[in-house]
């Protein structure tokens, strides 16, 4: 008999393993036809379930293919015992990465009932595999993610929410700072004020320069600083310092009644609504 | 809250799972509950009695839809009703909810309308369907309600839903209504809801396999809430 060697299970197992190095992204069924055709079906699928069972490999889905794939020491620690559907709804979460996913759309892509879903989250959660996160967005819904990961901005709201509330504190006190600054510096750009407000550590979360930004905006909507551009060709930035004019609690405008009418547009002489049938007016002069 | 399983309640729920009138379809759930608190349930109860206590406004302490928030079986009613809904709807977390998020009913009398009236063509259903329809619809559901809790000894309360963030919000819901009923005395809480979908969406829906992770509700046309069906009061 040629091209047939009867090789030991263990002999076996190891095959399939390099075979599987070889595709560290995972290796497909035809794949496996193609490198194991040596080996007898029954004695493929045997050393498969052996693996599987001892979390050596993982088989999980992508794009409805059915790959498989070794399991790393450390990793095989982990998912060591788990079952066939703990892993597939772990995988599942695994691919959700740092947005995580809804139970009910953990439902509808495993086909587990409910009931079962909540078991297997309890025994990933246990192991540490899993964590419960909420979403700032629809803080209700039972939302899990890989243990490991950092939610994203997205989902905790970023760095304007401690503990899921808005913390208007905070913002408040960045405000007050960065205009404190840009008063003392007459003149300055995003970027020192980056590095002011991040030298003094007024925060326990990474400030990228748009949170900084939109602090800055905020003073600059409030009338309290300017945005200026900069001096010469070279100076792409946009500077600020603080607002020359301030925005004036009333102006001539504001203090009659047109400026505050709803149907101004409408207005005038002769028309229904005209200055001399104005009741606003009538109003504004009795005194 | 632990799921009591009674044979007559159990029956109607089955039924209300799924009622095609022909318009829109109902999605009804109803299940009652014994108030004792095992395990995750009391760990939860726990914590949020004491953050019912130190959160609440010195108004909410003194009146709120669940009774004065200062004394304990007032925190208890509202711990109970999260829970339950906490049971019913396991992909929502209602953790977060409080006292103004519910009201209480005057009594029994307006629920028994308001199901009633929503619930007319769901009876008509009922009597076409063969092994069910023996006896009318209305009155199975009210005597089963009564077997497991006693209606007239019981307080009536309704969750108000910000029609976002909840089973209520979801697009194409035209009408809904919730009621707890709650035997302070036997310690059992029923619950009694029903959604009507419009049946274009529902078709629509079968074709989608995740939902959106955000609800946009300006996409959905099929989205309309009669007013004056909605018994939700926002």
């Amino acid at each position: 008999m040629s091209g047939i060697e009867i090789k030991s299970e263990k002999q076996v197992d190891d095959f399939i393993l390099e075979v599987l190095r070889q595709h560290p992204e995972g290796c497909s069924q035809e794949q496996f036809e193609r490198d194991l055709g040596s080996i007898p079906l029954q004695s493929r699928a045997d050393a498969l379930n052996r693996l599987l069972s001892k979390s050596r490999i993982q088989l999980f889905n992508r794009d409805g293919n059915l790959l498989y794939k070794e399991v790393s020491a450390e990793d095989a620690v982990k998912f060591r015992g788990l079952t066939n559907e703990e892993l597939m709804l772990y995988q599942i979460i695994k691919q959700s990465g740092n947005t995580g996913l809804w139970t009910k759309d953990m439902k509808i892509k495993t086909n587990l009932a409910q009931p079962n879903i909540q078991k297997i989250l309890k025994t990933l959660e246990t192991r540490k595999l899993v964590k419960s996160v909420k979403n700032i967005n629809n803080p209700s819904r039972k939302v899990f993610m890989l243990f490991d990961l950092e939610p994203s901005r997205e989902v905790t709201g970023g760095a304007w929410y401690t503990e899921n509330q808005f913390d208007a504190e905070y913002i408040e006190v960045l405000r007050e700072a960065c205009f404190q600054y840009i008063q003392r510096q007459g003149d300055t750009t995003l970027k020192h004020i980056a590095m002011f407000v991040r030298s003094r550590g007024f925060s326990k979360v990474e400030l990228r320069e748009e949170d900084i930004l939109s602090i800055v905006n905020t003073l600059l909507y409030d009338g309290r600083v300017d945005q200026v551009d900069g001096e010469g060709a070279e100076d792409l930035d946009d500077h600020f310092r603080p607002a020359v004019h301030s925005i004036p609690a009333t102006t001539a405008f504001t203090s009659i009644p047109c400026g505050t009418c709803p149907v101004l547009s409408e207005c005038k002489e002769g028309g229904l609504i005209s200055p001399q049938t104005c009741v606003y007016f009538d109003k504004f002069l009795e005194f | 809250m632990k799921y009591l399983d009674l044979a007559p309640i159990s029956r109607i729920n089955t039924f209300l799972e799924n009622v095609d009138v022909g318009d829109y379809i109902v999605h009804g759930d109803l299940e009652a509950y014994s108030c004792k608190l095992a395990g995750l349930d009391k760990k939860l109860s726990k914590s949020l009695d004491a953050e019912v206590q130190t959160g609440s406004s010195p108004l909410q302490l003194s009146k709120s839809p669940v009774g004065p928030l200062v004394e304990s079986s007032s925190r208890k009613t509202l711990i109970y009703l999260i829970l339950t809904l906490n049971h019913i709807y396991p992909d929502y977390d209602f953790s977060l909810l409080r006292a103004h998020h519910f009201c209480k009913e005057d009594g029994v009398s307006r629920a028994e309308e308001t199901v009633d009236s929503h619930l007319l063509e769901v009876s008509k259903v009922w009597a076409k369907t063969p092994g069910l329809g023996e006896s009318p619809f209305l009155e199975c559901l009210w005597s089963s309600i009564d077997e497991a809790v006693v209606l007239r000894e019981c307080d009536v309360y309704s969750y108000r839903s910000n029609m976002e963030n909840d089973p209520f919000g979801e697009t194409a819901c035209v009408w809904s209504f919730n009621y707890f009923f709650y035997n302070k005395k036997l310690k059992r809480i029923l619950y009694l809801s029903c959604r009507a979908k419009s049946r274009a969406s529902a078709e629509e829906e079968e074709s989608e396999t995740v939902s959106k992770q955000y609800y946009t509700d300006d996409s959905d046309a099929e989205n309309e809430k009669y007013g004056m069906a909605n018994e939700m009061e926002v």
